[in-house]
């Protein structure tokens, strides 16, 4: 007999009753310690020892070709763009949602950005008709995504599962499965070079994850974002948009996979539709091992931001050591199940007295 | 009948069960003789549930022994209540929809050998079991999501008995039923005690405890306040005034009388299809409306109507004269209203939020400029409602999962009066909450009338609506059915409408 | 940021770049520039074997087109097949479903069809519906992925892997000689490495760079998309901070190899590409890359020559044996700036 089941679905019913075991003792002053432990400063302390004991596998095994100013900002570089799209997957997933569509909206809006028409309107005007075309690109697909989720009422991964199959879709059809190469040397000059010996693509990433974490942590948007992802019933009520809210996140994500469209065209010199594959997985790892809650109402954005790097890491410092790409995804997929356990455990501690 | 002066099958002695905040049974006393049907009486929150789960194995008594033909014994967990032949059908069936009736007989006790199901045998067993309840009608091999509910309890007793039950604790069994049904529910529970088997019964319908019980348990307030009277024995005047005589006075606070304002809801013929219709009221500013009701009557279904999460289907509410859109929670709150939802962790509350961020959530506009938040002082106006409402423990920073019940209810309440709303919706306010606090909420409540607040009430608990509200709506069936001045009711007046109505 | 897993499409994408190979009887379409190539073998209508015979049918079924090389390989198909008065060519809806394609075949069987070309989704999945076509007196021609038996097939074109690594370490060690590299660092990025064809592609460049004692000093694999070759060769250009000799297996992700390399200014190597894209062909041109070793699209217009020739009854005219051999396998030539305008013509836009 699922006594479980029926133990919940009884607390709900007989009115009046207390019900739930679960319910805590209120702490004492040790729980905010307990608090600032277990709670993110705790999280990213365990991120950025993982991130410092890559760097020093890295340094050890490949010394100065690790520890060069060169790789860091590659190292930097390759994370930029998977690091833009899982901002905005850190808000989707703070949001109780997941977005299954992100590398394939990459792709569509790569491609859309880089067909002979817009280059060509691109050519008689300014490289800017590029980035906003792939821009426009990213959040209509998010749209379409948000509105079908928040007020189609369907469920996020498949509506974002239908996405994934249709933006790849009509980006191959468009692009005839061609590679587009950017012809527009301006731009990939712009985004393609440094300021100051800083990337550009890196100078993004740093802006996107600091305006990231300023509307997550500091604004309405943020906290609605997380209202709805920890109990949308109660935001609901408590008289927040839930659906506009929904949707809103999804429109995020889906501009900032255009902005990653765009960086990805500058180091890629080209628009695809092969672009962006399989960021879906990699962006919610990256969430994910960052901390933020896969059910919804916790996210950290500083957490997505060295999930992002230790994964780019992890590949800088394989390479670098010649290994093969086999036993780089064994690493990614012990990094990933550790870092959930991690998780679980620090999550359970919170909530159980 | 049999088994009258039987040895107790079940013996339970001063049973204590505390949750954290809240002391849900406070001495428990019962024993079911083999082949009665014992009744277990009490109003919504006297305890009835966390008896039966403790009886279940689902929840351990903190004090008091439980005694299983004359040997004590512990239910560590379901498996042990289980083994030893106690049988629970809930409320809410737990039974798999998707699976067959068999299937779901035999769920987790599956006929198999060598790993491989025996289908064939639990079929037959089956047969034989839905033959002894007298339901020999029902396909072993039938999907359960396509029998009606009657069907679908037939098969979750079924299950009772497959695990060769002696005591089935049957909760609200009659809920789902038509008369009908609840006939043929009746024979079978008479052929289960003619076998031996003794049947815990709960239910809020007295006639119906008059019908099939042989004895009656009452519980008030989590303790007993009878033990195994005779039904027969017992009139029906005498079990009401058990159910609603108190140990406990709860302090109501008293009614100013300080002049009403005008009206500020107005809800005219309200309905909702299947649910509830006819609902008119008014409530003016500085006045408590209290709905009364038992649980599945459609006070909830109705404020929350009122409140734009529901739907209506006809009718109209208004604040301050202008009419709210149908099925718009954003048009009520900003019109003013606010809701104290009755699920209060699922509806009311982020758990894993802190204290601020629970009070603040609906009134985020209001600390931002062009969308950033000013964190000091969403945490200072935080800080100053808490005080007000002394919440404890002090500490807008903590999860509000930390804290008790009743001080949880106070931080649904802040995050209204925070944003100084002139409708509040309370549904079960003290749902949940230790008796001490509820004085407090109590006196919260007439304090917000005061302050000029449009508040309605409802609460399972007709003591508590009758006690705190001016006017009172008895609700039965969907159906208003009495109103006037909380002085011309009391408690029984009030059982007795809804008693009859129910009836009906 | 390397992928945990291979998506079907990754894989069908691969199996489309891949495949490819030269031809020994008769090159692309029956334009006369394409069908004069040296080192694609021979160019086909020497004899009267392209004068009109009896009329054929014939079927063909590939994989979807979902990438350049495979549009490439449909396209120059359908065009063989027009160029021949008396082929009535009946394409299937390209496909990456097997049971799709299987379905196509037997209705090619139903239909009675004088010949059958196909490259299956799937070699092995296809093999029972192939050796059904057979043993219905239709000759099969099986195209660059092998049926897991040799009676599902009358002929079997395909491409070389091995060789295509055998063509581009002897030219790394032709390069080592002439440039006089004393420990020269040569680097390799393959494609996605649990394929069958990335394996044999750096086995045939190790084996011969053992030739001239030289070895694969780093390797990295992508995934032949631009992307995974631009963040791959990233990583590889930092974990080598020179590399006298680069094989990148496949001009698709080429064009992300480049990418990486005009981003860190490292031109000081001899940049060898792979498959003969038409974007290779063109850095070729312009001396911004070396060399890549050709992999052209267009065995499954071989395939339907060959058809047409066993639908006919014909053999070989230029093999002595009067019947068409049971495999062909491709040449896989070397392009350098010495032969690229000759080849240009067979580079397929990626």
């Amino acid at each position: 007999m699922s006594v479980d089941a029926t133990n919940k679905a009884q607390a709900g019913h007989d009115t009046g009753e207390a019900t739930s075991p679960a319910e805590p003792k209120g702490g004492g002053p040790g729980g905010a310690i307990a608090g600032l432990v277990h709670g993110p400063a705790g999280r990213n302390l365990g991120l950025v020892i993982a991130l410092v004991l890559l760097c020093v596998v890295g340094t050890f095994t490949a010394g100065d070709r690790f520890a060069d100013v060169n790789n860091v900002l590659t190292i930097l570089r390759l994370a930029a763009v998977i690091g833009v799209v899982s901002i905005g997957m850190t808000f989707v997933i703070a949001s109780g949602g997941i977005d299954l569509s992100v590398g394939a909206i990459v792709a569509l809006a790569s491609v859309w950005a880089t067909t002979l028409a817009t280059q060509a309107i691109a050519e008689d005007t300014h490289w800017i008709v590029l980035v906003t075309t792939a821009l426009i690109v990213g959040t209509a697909c998010g749209l379409v995504n948000g509105v079908l989720i928040a007020y189609g009422r369907m469920a996020p991964f498949i509506v974002t599962l239908a996405m994934l199959a249709a933006a790849r879709g009509l980006a191959e059809i468009i692009a005839q499965r061609r590679t587009q190469i950017v012809q527009d040397r301006d731009f990939i000059d712009f985004f393609g070079g440094s300021v100051l010996g800083v990337p550009v693509l890196v100078i993004i990433f740093v802006l996107v994850a600091i305006a990231g974490w300023v509307v997550l942590n500091r604004t309405t948007f943020g906290r609605r974002t997380l209202a709805v992802g920890g109990n949308a019933e109660a935001a609901r009520l408590a008289g927040i948009k839930v659906q506009r809210q929904t949707m809103y996140v999804y429109v995020l994500l889906g501009l900032l996979c255009g902005l990653a469209a765009v960086m990805l065209m500058a180091r890629t010199t080209v628009g695809t539709s092969t672009h962006g594959l399989l960021y879906e997985l990699d962006a919610i790892a990256a969430v994910v091992i960052g901390g933020t809650l896969l059910k919804g109402g916790r996210g950290t954005i500083v957490g997505t931001v060295f999930g992002v790097l230790i994964f780019t890491t992890l590949t800088n410092v394989f390479t670098l050591n010649n290994l093969d790409t086999s036993t780089q995804a064994v690493a990614k997929g012990v990094i990933i199940i550790a870092a959930v356990l991690l998780q679980q455990r620090t999550s359970t501690r919170r909530r159980s007295p | 009948m049999p088994g009258k002066d039987a040895e107790p099958l079940l013996g339970m002695t001063a049973i204590v069960k505390r949750f954290p905040g809240v002391v849900a049974l406070g001495g428990v006393d019962l024993d079911v003789r083999p082949g009665e049907v014992h009744c277990l009486l009490g109003q919504n929150g006297a305890g009835k549930s966390t008896l039966i789960k403790v009886l279940a194995g689902v929840h351990q008594q903190n004090e008091g022994t439980i005694t299983w033909e004359g040997r004590e014994v512990t239910l560590g967990d379901p498996q042990a209540a289980i083994d030893l032949g106690i049988a629970a059908m809930y409320q809410e069936l737990d039974l798999v929809e998707g699976l067959t009736v068999a299937e779901n007989i035999f769920l987790g006790n599956e006929k198999a050998r060598y790993g491989f199901s025996q289908r064939a045998a639990a079929a037959a067993e089956t047969e034989k079991l839905l033959a002894r309840l007298g339901h020999q009608e029902i396909s072993p091999h039938r999907e359960v999501g396509s029998l009606s509910a009657a069907g679908q309890q037939i098969v979750s007793m079924a299950r009772a008995l497959s695990r060769d039950a002696r005591l089935i604790i049957m909760d609200e069994p009659s809920a789902v039923l038509d008369s009908g049904e609840v006939e043929q529910l009746f024979r079978v529970v008479r052929d289960l005690t003619d076998q031996g088997v003794a049947i815990v019964y709960i239910s809020h319908r007295l006639e119906e405890i008059r019908e099939i019980g042989d004895r009656v348990t009452v519980l008030k307030d989590g303790r007993t306040v009878a033990t195994g009277l005779a039904v027969e024995d017992t009139p029906t005047s005498e079990i009401i005034r058990l159910m609603t005589g108190r140990e406990i006075e709860y302090v109501f606070p008293d009614r100013t009388g300080e002049a009403l304002g005008d009206v500020v809801l107005r809800v005219e013929d309200l309905r909702r299809d299947d649910e509830f219709r006819g609902v008119s009221f008014e409530v003016r500013a500085g006045e408590v409306v209290g709905l009364a009701g038992l649980v599945g009557a459609g006070r909830s279904e109705i404020l929350e109507t009122i409140y734009g999460a529901r739907r209506s289907d006809g009718g109209t509410v208004s604040v301050d004269g202008k009419t709210l859109r149908r099925g718009s929670v954003n048009a009520a709150v900003d019109a003013g209203v606010g809701l104290c939802p009755e699920e209060r962790k699922s509806q009311g509350l982020v758990l894993e939020d802190t204290v601020t961020r629970n009070i603040t959530m609906a009134s985020l506009g209001r600390f931002a400029r062009s969308g950033v938040l000013d964190q000091g002082a969403e945490r200072r106006a935080a800080l100053e409602q808490t005080e007000a409402l002394d919440v404890r423990p002090t500490g807008v920073d903590r999860a509000i999962n930390t804290l008790s019940g009743g001080n949880q209810q106070k931080v649904v309440l802040a995050r209204w009066l925070l944003r100084q709303c002139r409708v509040l919706l309370l549904d079960e306010p003290t749902r949940g909450v230790d008796i001490g606090a509820r004085s407090e909420i109590y006196a919260l409540v007439r304090q917000l009338a005061d302050d000029g607040v449009a508040v309605v009430v409802v609460s399972s608990e007709i003591e508590e609506v009758l006690g705190l509200s001016d006017r009172v709506l008895v609700i039965g069936e969907g159906a208003v059915l009495g109103q006037g001045t909380a002085d011309e009711f009391d408690e029984h007046r009030v059982l007795d409408i809804i008693m009859r109505g129910d009836a009906a | 940021m390397s992928r945990t897993t291979i998506p079907s499409r990754a894989l069908r994408l691969v199996a489309a770049v891949g495949a490819a190979g030269l031809l020994v009887a008769g090159c692309t379409s029956n334009s006369p520039e394409a069908s004069e190539d040296e080192g694609g073998g021979q160019s086909g209508a020497v004899s009267n074997n392209d004068e009109p015979g009896e009329t054929v049918t014939i079927g063909f079924s590939g994989p979807a087109a979902d990438h350049g090389w495979l549009a490439a390989i449909n396209s120059s198909a359908l065009e063989e097949a027009e160029s021949y008065e008396d082929i009535e060519l009946r394409a299937a809806e390209g496909t990456n479903d097997p049971s799709l394609q299987i379905s196509q075949i037997e209705t090619f069987i139903n239909e009675g069809v004088d010949a059958i070309v196909l490259l299956p989704t799937d070699g092995a999945a296809l093999t029972e519906v192939a050796t059904r076509a057979m043993e219905a007196g239709i000759p099969v021609v099986n195209v660059d992925r092998e049926f897991s038996t040799p009676f599902a097939a009358r002929t079997t074109v395909l491409g070389d892997n091995y060789g295509m690594g055998v063509s581009a370490g002897t030219y790394a060690c032709q390069l080592v000689e002439e440039n006089d590299l004393t420990d020269p660092v040569i680097a390799e990025i393959a494609g996605i490495d649990s394929l069958p064809l990335t394996q044999d592609r750096s086995q045939g460049f190790a084996d011969a760079l053992e030739g001239c004692n030289q070895e694969v000093d780093n390797r990295v694999a992508a995934e032949f998309t631009v992307e995974s070759g631009e963040a791959e060769a990233s990583n590889l250009l930092q974990a080598a901070p020179q590399i006298d000799i680069l094989w990148n297996h496949d001009d698709d992700q080429g064009v992300g190899v480049k990418a990486a390399l005009d981003n860190a200014n490292r031109d000081e190597m001899f940049f060898i590409g792979g498959a003969g894209s038409a974007n290779a062909m063109r850095w070729i041109q312009d001396g911004e890359m070396e060399a890549t070793v050709l992999y052209p699209p267009t065995q499954a217009a071989d395939g339907i020559r060959v058809a047409r020739l066993l639908a006919q009854q014909k053999g070989m005219s230029d093999l002595v044996q009067p019947a068409v051999p049971r495999r062909i396998v491709l040449d896989a030539p070397v392009v350098t700036a010495d032969n690229v305008e000759e080849y240009l013509p067979l580079g397929f836009e990626s």
